[in-house]
């Protein structure tokens, strides 16, 4: 019987940005479910129905996370094509709108109409409370990439860490793109 | 500006407009139906957006080695 | 003694995070302007969570990964010998371990729970325990059997055993899957801390209104339950991905063995799903400590959401009890049958079937509850119908077990009894999945007798069917057969008497979770009293056997059951990245007697001069 020559090597040559990625997009799959459950618990509760919001921060906060996302994908983009400085500067970009995003959503709870003791207030706080986690939690993590990036741990073959931190970015944009309308928007 | 990031300007241009646009409908359509299909729509489509040519998605079926 | 660095390093980093986390919300509390900044369980959230976290550095995880992080050098723990097994170690076999013995510690002292319970019951009116001892005891014994039913067997047998079986060299994730063990005992020390802050009296299922205005005690059940979910969505990713990618040349997803196939499909149920309970429990805990409003119908909410999105996860988690058990009946019954599985397509059609139908079904713990009409025709057919790929299984085992030449082991025994006593469990599921029985049938004895016959009957006994089959490639050697025989008989016998009579008081209305009963129906109860004692005391066999034999036990071989499946080429214990040669696949892992077939080969390595090709025996 024949015996196949390419596996007459070493151990198996695996490659680990492939697991990473595949990993990660399955988090995202799971987060993604936390989220829809949120989004059904708001519909589920109050219907249709939505109270007075500050529809202007909602727009402005909306825009500026979707600039984020274009700094986050240029930072990206240039350390793939090993352009150092672009990558740390459009990384540093993304953090400050990131952070400039939850400084608005404090805001909005700061200035809310609607106390969290009744049903669309706790709906309201709760989804955006967990977003804002998710946005907190990925400044950090962008920034612990950043002071990676600075020091020049990667270039266009060893970048996975900017990947991964910039993918989740996305995510946590993504799910604002379903999360806006339903707060702000849905009548 | 490089190929690659030019195409992401233009993604996030249309995501944005996209957005302005969803704002606008919002505001101004009042039939309840409509209005969450609408949304409903758009949010998908922004979001489709963002997976293909943000997240590249398409990698994960992609065996390259460098990404 | 790197073992004692890593507990107690583990341990002090662990209180320190404690206190500097209720200090921090105390701190915050203070200066957003909240009276009593010390006062409130938003502290217990904020040092659990930074506890957590320096217990999981301080047992190992910040020089392994935690280091990365911030650009610095990780360096691996080199722990000899036993000590291993008290460290941050990223050995899927030594993770496998770590858990399975874990988890039959919580399984034997669950059982304990169940004990008091069942002297409590012995008798109509209250015996030894007040109500509320009774709850709490009841809440508990639930809730870590069903960490247990939950965990045990992938995260103890899964891990052991799936990169063995596909020819990996370890796991995708190493250093996420030891985290997901060190997540463990902070549960149990959440849980356990539970009757020191009043008991746990809403049972694990956890419904407001009680759990939103019940002592403390809910808020560490909160708090351990959602982090025991990380570990699962954690664990499941992992498995997802190892199986996806780390096969062996040649193991194509045809030829892969059934238990890779139900640890891949529980997989993701554990992935998608158990955010559920993670949600419903956030929900809860924010109407405690927030003063929300989710489930307090007068303020909007409404408390049918809970119930809703609870067992939207708690329904799917029990075929992530149960599909492992399957796999492993069903591989151990292939194999002690000497034949090629039957239907082995069908079977892995059954359990993606499963997979699929788990999500839509889970109003038929709600019929009862207050949901609108509508919905009991649609959750009806949707449970109805999960019995087809359920049947699908039976199919499968009962075709390979018919003109079988059966080697009655232990394993094999746990396996068949897997078969019959989820047989009986599933036929009782069918009077609670119609509406019209399950309205008198809700809330009664006899939904307690047909969990235990499908969980403990189909899952824990998947369990010991694994852990025996598995104890010689694990320990190197042989447990004692006689003795394993002894005890599963022990074990079916008393199961059976016990949960078979259980049926009965439920047919006659006795309500479950209330330790007093009509004194009509006292013989019934002491007779499940009695054998449910005797069911425990078999385990003190079982433990006994197995810490004898690791100890001295004779040398089992590399394959004492002549299986052709991967793992058993190699030595027992496995050398430390599991294949010293990198196997090829080239057939069926269940091809027995058929002339010429081979599962893995083992290219390159060679003995006497002669290429040695392993998977060849029993045939």
């Amino acid at each position: 019987m024949a015996v196949a020559a390419s596996a007459a090597h070493g151990h198996a040559t695996h490659n680990p940005v492939r697991f990473n990625r595949l990993g990660l997009w399955l988090f995202f799959f799971s987060e993604s479910i936390l989220f829809g459950l949120l989004l059904t618990t708001r519909f589920f509760l109050e219907g249709i129905e939505r109270e007075h919001v500050d529809q202007h921060l909602g727009l402005a906060i909306t825009i500026i996370l979707l600039l984020s996302s274009l700094t986050a994908f240029t930072a990206e983009t240039a350390i793939e094509h090993n352009n150092q400085r672009v990558a740390n500067w459009f990384l540093m970009a993304t953090i400050v709108l990131g952070i400039i995003f939850a400084a608005g959503v404090g805001f909005e709870w700061k200035t809310a109409e609607f106390s969290r003791h009744e049903a669309f207030g706790s709906v309201f706080f709760t989804m955006t409370g967990i977003h804002a986690a998710h946005v907190v939690s990925g400044i950090g993590i962008l920034f612990l990439v950043w002071i990676q990036l600075k020091r020049g741990k990667f270039n266009s073959k060893n970048h996975w860490p900017v990947s991964g931190s910039v993918m989740y970015w996305h995510f946590v944009d993504v799910v604002w793109v379903f999360f806006y309308p339903a707060l702000y928007l849905v009548k | 500006m490089t190929a690659a990031m030019q195409k992401g300007l233009i993604v996030a241009v249309i995501l944005a407009v996209l957005t302005v646009a969803e704002y606008i409908f919002a505001t101004s359509v009042t039939q309840t139906e409509t209005q969450f299909i609408g949304l409903a729509v758009t949010a998908i489509g922004k979001a489709a957006l963002i997976c293909y040519y943000f997240m590249h998605i398409y990698r994960l079926w992609r065996a390259e080695e460098a990404h | 003694m790197y073992a004692a660095k890593s507990v107690s390093g583990g341990i002090g980093l662990g209180l320190i995070g404690f206190y500097l986390g209720l200090g921090f919300i105390a701190l915050l509390r203070w200066t957003l302007g909240y009276p009593e900044p010390w006062g409130g369980e938003i502290n217990i959230i904020g040092g659990y969570i930074f506890g957590l976290i320096g217990w999981l550095m301080g047992v190992g995880m910040w020089g392994i990964w935690g280091r990365e992080w911030f650009g610095q050098r990780t360096y691996p723990r080199k722990a000899p010998g036993w000590q291993r097994y008290f460290t941050f170690n990223t050995d899927h076999k030594v993770i496998g371990v770590q858990y399975t013995v874990t988890f039959i510690i919580v399984f034997l002292l669950a059982g304990a729970l169940a004990m008091m319970m069942r002297l409590e019951l012995a008798n109509s009116g209250m015996q030894f325990l007040s109500h509320a001892q009774y709850n709490g005891t009841m809440s508990l014994h639930g809730t870590l059997m069903i960490a247990v039913a939950v965990a045990a067997v992938i995260g103890g047998i899964g891990n052991y055993a799936i990169p063995l079986l596909i020819g990996a060299e370890d796991m995708a994730f190493p250093r996420l899957n030891a985290l997901t063990f060190w997540l463990v005992p902070p549960v149990a020390v959440a849980l356990l801390s539970t009757p020191f802050l009043g008991g746990m009296e809403t049972g694990w299922t956890a419904y407001p209104p009680l759990s939103v205005t019940t002592n403390s005690a809910q808020i560490m059940f909160d708090l351990g339950i959602i982090t025991f979910g990380l570990t699962s969505i954690l664990g499941g990713l992992n498995f997802l991905v190892t199986i996806m990618f780390m096969r062996a040349p040649g193991l194509s997803w045809g030829r892969l063995p059934i238990f890779v196939w139900a640890i891949f499909a529980t997989s993701w149920i554990a992935l998608l799903y158990t955010q559920g309970f993670a949600v419903a429990l956030l929900l809860i805990a924010l109407d405690r400590v927030a003063g929300m409003a989710f489930f307090n119908s007068t303020a909007g909410g409404d408390p049918l959401l809970y119930q809703h999105v609870f067992w939207f996860y708690s329904h799917p988690a029990v075929y992530i009890m149960v599909l492992p058990g399957f796999g492993m009946a069903l591989e151990i019954i292939a194999h002690f049958s000497r034949k090629p599985l039957f239907a082995y397509r069908y079977a892995v059609g059954a359990f993606l079937g499963i997979l699929g139908l788990s999500g839509v079904v889970w109003a038929h713990h709600m019929f009862t509850a207050g949901i609108p009409n509508y919905l009991h025709g649609p959750f009806l057919v949707a449970t109805e119908l999960i019995s087809v790929p359920t049947g699908l299984v039976f199919l499968s085992a009962l075709g390979t077990i018919w003109m079988g030449k059966l080697w009655l082991k232990t394993p094999m025994l746990f396996a068949l009894a897997v078969i019959f006593n989820f047989g009986c469990g599933g036929v009782t599921g069918i009077f609670l999945a119609d509406v019209p029985t399950d309205i008198h049938l809700q809330d009664t004895y006899f939904v307690v007798a047909h969990f235990h016959y499908t969980i403990v009957g189909g899952e824990i006994f998947g369990l010991f069917a694994g852990i025996y089959y598995y104890f010689p490639k694990i320990t190197g050697r042989m447990y004692n057969e006689t003795l394993g025989k002894l005890q599963f008989w022990w074990m079916f016998i008393a199961f059976n008497v016990t949960f078979f009579t259980m049926h009965l008081p439920g047919v006659q209305g006795m309500n479950r979770r209330i330790a007093d009963y009509q004194s009509g129906l006292d013989t019934v109860n002491l007779i499940v009293s009695l054998s449910g004692l005797f069911l425990g005391a078999s385990f003190i066999l079982f433990v006994y056997n197995m810490i004898n034999s690791w100890i001295r036990g004779p040398l089992a071989g590399d394959n004492p059951w002549q299986v052709r499946t991967l793992e058993w080429q190699v030595s027992s214990p496995p050398p430390l990245e599991n294949f010293p040669t990198p196997p090829v696949v080239q057939g069926h892992p269940y091809d027995y007697g058929v002339p010429g077939s081979v599962h893995g080969v083992f290219p390159g390595q060679k003995l006497g001069g002669v290429p040695v090709v392993g998977g060849g025996g029993g045939q």
